[in-house]
């Protein structure tokens, strides 16, 4: 919330760049309270954006252009992380039914086949 | 006291597998930062069952060993996304080399590569300058100076792009002599974790292939299969065999065109490792993809140039009153005779001032008119349809689009690693978080990214739409 009030105070003048930037930084570390307090900080930058004057949009303007490189490394890192994340939820899913064997278990049954014989 | 006897056995039992698993525990606790070691879960085994009387009770437990908690599907992606962040930090770190090249230095009072943008300036504003007074000798030797610079600083750019290639292509061998130890230890830890007792598990030297895979993974891009009884072999991603049945092929090289080519039972399979992955993805990609590109499109540049201007001066009039011809070309810089090369070979062979052809073809020596043209080729489409200044720029611009490029590609990766890492540790390390825990603050993180990836990208749209309405419902 401390943030929030920060880039409140200084809305004339949000870092743009700064704020992408460490988007991206939260997303690699996973650290999501640092991810969920960055998103009440644009939410509240986006709400304030309406009322700006077109000398603030301009700067605005100039800090958009300048954290397009920095957006663009954020959405890769979305991406990736969509995909691991994807990973991890078929990993949950195949320890969840059991669809990884052990080793252990698939030499069980390979020991149950054989003792059947050729019926 | 049949019955007493299995009650005791069962009991007896039951401390033996408590022992053997606190064993366990403690390998755990004495392991834990070792790198590379994988957690051991001891393996509880159903005894068989006691027949008594028609009735069957059972008899307990046994401890059968111990299994690391590994999961294959997370250390093939973790090894995957090393295999790309590899190979872009490589790759970027031979792109950053370049641009550095042509980076202009203000500190230095010498010329340099960085400097070619403002030599092309300096030389066809040097015409302009002769055009004021043809006959002016100082104007003649500057001409040929800034000539001299320039043709300089394309020169000693070529030959730095030359040698950084030679250094990549020296660090892409030795990166092959690295690979062809690993998999040679590979291939013998694969024989001995296949030679292992059915029902032991082989988790330290699982450990310690897993620690080698991670490595090769770093070094060269590779597919893995996990083949009968623990065993595995190993492809580079475009499928050619690298470890099979406990032994490895050897990747040898040879020199083809002047750099060293990569083989793999004989087929040459450079361009395939290039697009692989590793660290020698990322030193072939640069060594013959982007310093060719540079070396390519200053060679176009050095060729434009030097044809193009000693084409025009071989049309005019010197100070001498000696008009240029076939048998007696007025040339200021070498003939390139190719394109290719033309930058490395750049160099002003015009030793005399006064052959400088100011005038037009016949005109006397006061005339201006060959050096006004002289001059208007810095401004013609003279290199691929552009001219020599634009080429050059949009040249600098391509290059630094291609290290953003691969600077995002690279940061994204290495990003992805490191969340990858975090849940590896969760999974497979000895660790208080459980697997539960890592997986939760993946998604956590996931969505509140996704959250945030959103209003930004909301805010920066309006921003770069003027006036548009910017608020998130």
């Amino acid at each position: 919330m401390r943030a929030m009030r920060e880039l409140g105070a200084r809305q004339e003048h949000p870092e743009l760049k700064e704020l992408v930037m460490e988007a991206s930084h939260a997303l690699a570390l996973l650290d999501s309270e640092r991810l969920e307090e960055l998103a009440l900080s644009c939410q509240a930058l986006n709400r304030d954006l309406a009322p700006l004057s077109a000398e603030v949009k301009e700067e605005l303007v100039r800090q958009a252009r300048e954290a397009a490189r920095d957006m663009a490394v954020f959405a890769r890192v979305l991406a990736a992380t969509r995909a691991n994340l994807k990973v991890m939820e078929r990993l949950r899913q195949m320890h969840a039914s059991g669809l990884e064997y052990s080793e252990r278990q698939v030499r069980g049954w390979a020991e149950m086949e054989s003792g059947h014989g050729n019926d | 006291m049949g019955t007493i006897n299995s009650a005791l056995s069962l009991m007896n039992g039951a401390l033996d597998a408590d022992q053997s698993a606190l064993s366990v525990v403690a390998n755990n606790v004495a392991n834990a930062n070792t790198t590379g070691y994988t957690e051991e879960t001891p393996n509880w085994q159903e005894n068989q069952p006691i027949e008594v009387n028609g009735i069957s009770i059972g008899s307990g437990v046994s401890e059968t060993g111990a299994t690391s908690q590994r999961d294959k599907v997370l250390e093939q992606r973790l090894d995957q996304q090393q295999q790309l962040a590899s190979a872009s930090g490589v790759r970027l770190t031979a792109l950053n080399n370049i641009q550095a090249l042509f980076t202009p230095d203000s500190g230095s009072s010498s010329s340099t590569a960085g400097d070619i943008g403002s030599d092309i300036t300096s030389f066809f504003d040097s015409f302009s300058s002769l055009e004021a007074d043809p006959t002016d000798n100082s104007l003649r030797q500057n001409v040929l100076s800034t000539a001299s610079t320039l043709a300089g600083d394309i020169s000693s750019a070529a030959a730095s792009l030359n040698s950084q290639r030679t250094a990549l292509d020296q660090e892409a061998t030795g990166v092959a002599s690295q690979v062809n130890s690993l998999t040679r230890a590979i291939a013998q830890l694969d024989l001995q974790i296949q030679s292992a007792s059915a029902d032991a598990d082989a988790g330290t030297l699982e450990d310690q292939r897993q620690q080698d895979l991670s490595q090769l993974s770093q070094l060269i891009g590779i597919n893995q299969v996990t083949t009968e009884n623990n065993g595995l072999s190993i492809t580079t991603t475009s499928g050619q065999l690298l470890v099979s049945e406990g032994s490895n092929q050897q990747l040898t090289t040879g020199t083809v065109n002047g750099v060293t080519d990569f083989f793999l039972g004989g087929t040459d399979v450079t361009s395939q490792l290039a697009t692989g992955g590793g660290q020698l993805g990322g030193y072939l990609t640069a060594r013959d993809q982007d310093i060719p590109k540079a070396l390519s499109s200053l060679d176009q540049l050095a060729y434009s140039i030097s044809t193009a201007v000693n084409k025009q001066n071989n049309t005019g009039t010197d100070l001498n009153s000696v008009t240029g011809s076939v048998a007696n070309p007025l040339y200021i810089f070498n003939d390139p005779g190719q394109v290719a090369g033309s930058a490395a070979a750049m160099t002003v062979t015009m030793t005399d001032p006064n052959q400088i052809a100011a005038a037009g073809a016949g005109d006397g020596a006061g005339d201006n008119s060959n050096a006004v043209d002289l001059f208007n080729l810095g401004s013609g489409t003279i290199v691929n349809g552009q001219s020599p200044i634009n080429s050059y720029s949009n040249f600098v611009s391509t290059l630094g689009s291609t290290v953003s490029e691969v600077q995002s590609e690279n940061t994204a990766q290495n990003a992805s690693v490191t969340q990858l890492q975090t849940q590896n540790n969760a999974f497979s390390s000895v660790n208080l978080n459980d697997e539960a825990a890592a997986m939760s603050k993946l998604e956590t993180s996931y969505q509140a990214a996704s959250q945030v990836f959103t209003m930004l990208n909301t805010i920066m749209a309006s921003a770069l739409n003027l006036g548009m309405q910017t608020t998130v419902s």
